[in-house]
């Protein structure tokens, strides 16, 4: 009788580790397809820049590599000037991100700490402009720029990129400066500091991943950024990666794999600084998104 | 700085008590001193732009005022189809990216070993520029060489390739998966955090009960996470409605219109057509669109706060 049982048991629990097991692979299985769907476009460009373009000119298409061939980034970097491009691109994010926490720094505390007559205006304005579609402003904007002669100036490209990422910015780091403690900023004050103190002693040590998530969110505005590019920036010399590689598109004579490889090269910066720091910018995006 | 050791049990104690947001009355001055360079910024650059791009609409050829371009706008059945295709997707955007970014959230979401490697991947699509992501997905769908037709070729009835941006629909469905796949890894992540948020003691609760897990998630999950997903499905929208790059580059709105939405129509009148006062007419169209995204939002974040958690 009680040997039974236990034969009972012992067979349940080996059931139950038997279903666990299917679960944990189908789990496993379920992962890995969702994984290989969403890469597969990065997996195409990737193999497409890698392999020789006899290989990615064939029907059907090799899903697998065929073959290796390093010297399409060169002759990438030979043919067209994506260096350059590169650069141009680096100068403008350097500048989006530093005008942008010069900027969003002192705005976001007082949007966070203080009490002043305009406050929920100026957030409503900051709510529309990062609602308002970039293509409901590009022709004035070029109007401005040219009454200005501003026009294939870079810095000024630049400055326009910081103006339209700043809202967002300001709202992410509003959100982490609410999370920090009343009384952490009291006691600054207490102390004997004055706002701009309590802001740089206090406060910002305490918001590195905000800081890191605005900074990032800047740097991706401003290296995506394409609308407004187009529209601003015409001399082929002034180039950032994002017109350098559109223009790729259209020009027929540019062999496939040097555009998949200039893509590539156009992705491997914001990837691994994405991957570098996800956890930061989780933080402090949801941390604007969502509350509670 | 003696601060930081005085403060530190007094953090752990405002920590404890809730986070109370903390204002100084008494320094209103100060405040629109940190606020003035933002004020400059985005006077120049978009106060600006937004007055003038409204006072364009309304001028006539001769400079004086007059509704001309409205008049033309609203009599014009391009306007409407283009107002209509961009409802349409707009709309199939918001779904398949909310759908999708459930779907990937609720796996991440799983225990498992290199969950943190598996997060990072699946929201790489995020990181990529949208110029790259144009250039891989034309190349995908070229007639001849492209790597989607090997899928559409295992259908019933398709011997030939199809001509992926000379069909209306097929164009269309394109433009919205490479708009859901660029995008899809954000909703994701918030998600994720909404998921993580919800109070483990529910699940145990109802496995008590002996609910499955199909009832946890339809009965927790999702009322748990439902404040998000509005927040979300309004953010899709104005992320859906701001889409010109990867239309413009993958299909330049085309084949005849097919997938002209309003943010490459405005960009169309105004630097292929040179009609700077009309696509501005439209330009109001879509910040009167923008001004009601923005009020929803706040109505939906107003009713997320006040809602007891």
């Amino acid at each position: 009788m009680s040997a039974t049982t236990l034969d009972h048991a012992t067979a349940a629990r080996a059931a139950a580790d038997r279903t666990a097991a299917i679960g944990a692979i189908l789990r496993a299985g379920l992962i890995l397809i969702v994984c290989l769907l969403v890469l597969f476009p990065v997996y195409w460009m990737t193999l497409n820049a890698i392999q020789p373009g006899s290989i990615s000119l064939t029907w059907p298409p090799a899903l697998l590599p065929r073959g290796f061939e390093w010297s399409n980034f060169a002759r990438l970097f030979d043919d067209k000037p994506i260096g350059e491009w590169l650069l141009k691109s680096s100068y403008v994010a350097a500048v989006v991100v530093i005008v942008t926490l010069i900027v969003v720094i002192p705005a976001a505390y007082a949007m966070s700490r203080l009490r002043w007559h305009g406050r929920y205006l100026l957030g409503l304005f900051l709510l529309f402009t990062q609602i308002m579609p970039g293509a409901m402003i590009v022709a004035p904007e070029l109007t401005l720029f040219r009454a200005f002669g501003w026009t294939d100036n870079l810095t000024m490209l630049a400055l326009l990129h910081a103006a339209m990422v700043v809202p967002l910015c300001t709202w992410i780091l509003k959100a982490s400066f609410d999370a920090i403690p009343r009384e952490l900023v009291e006691a600054g004050l207490v102390d004997g500091c004055n706002h701009w103190q309590t802001l740089l002693w206090v406060v910002l040590p305490l918001t590195r991943p905000g800081l890191v998530a605005v900074s990032v969110v800047a740097f991706f505005f401003s290296w995506n950024e394409y609308l407004f590019s187009s529209a601003l920036i015409t001399r082929s010399g002034l180039y950032t990666g994002s017109l350098g590689l559109a223009t790729l598109i259209t020009q027929l004579d540019t062999p496939l794999f040097v555009l998949m490889a200039a893509g590539v090269v156009f992705s491997v910066l914001p990837i691994l600084f994405y991957l570098a720091i996800q956890r930061h910018i989780l933080r402090g995006l949801t941390a604007g998104a969502v509350k509670g | 700085m003696t601060i930081s050791a005085a403060t530190a049990t007094t953090a752990d104690a405002a920590g404890s008590s809730g986070r109370r947001k903390w204002r100084d009355s008494g320094t209103a001055a100060i405040a629109y001193w940190l606020i003035l360079p933002l004020l400059v910024l985005e006077g120049v650059f978009l106060v600006y732009a937004i007055i003038r791009g409204i006072g364009a609409s309304v001028e006539g050829p001769d400079g004086s005022f007059n509704l001309d371009n409205y008049r033309q706008m609203l009599a014009d059945p391009d306007f409407w189809r283009i107002m209509g295709r961009t409802l349409v997707f707009t709309v199939i955007v918001d779904v398949i990216i909310l759908a999708a970014g459930l779907a990937v959230a609720l796996l991440m979401n799983w225990q498992f070993r290199g969950r943190a490697a598996v997060r990072g991947l699946l929201t790489i699509p995020w990181a990529i520029p949208e110029v790259p992501v144009a250039i891989t997905f034309i190349f995908m769908i070229d007639p001849t060489f492209g790597v989607f037709n090997l899928l559409a070729r295992l259908l019933p009835g398709v011997t030939e390739n199809p001509q992926w941006t000379l069909d209306p629909t097929l164009a269309m469905a394109i433009v919205i998966l490479v708009t859901v796949w660029k995008g899809f890894p954000f909703y994701s992540l918030v998600l994720l955090s909404a998921l993580q948020a919800v109070p483990e003691e529910l699940y145990e609760a109802a496995r008590l009960d002996g609910a499955g897990r199909l009832r946890q998630f339809f009965h927790i999950t999702l009322p748990g996470i439902r404040p998000s997903i509005a927040l979300l499905a309004v953010l899709a929208f104005i992320y859906s409605m701001q889409q010109f790059t990867l239309i413009w580059l993958i299909t330049g709105g085309g084949p005849v219109d097919a997938t002209m939405t309003l943010a490459p129509a405005i960009y169309m009148q105004a630097f292929r057509f040179y009609n700077f006062s009309y696509a501005s007419a439209m330009a109001v169209v879509g910040l009167a669109f923008a001004a009601i995204a923005t009020l929803a939002f706040i109505a939906v974040q107003r009713r997320l706060n006040n809602e007891p958690t």
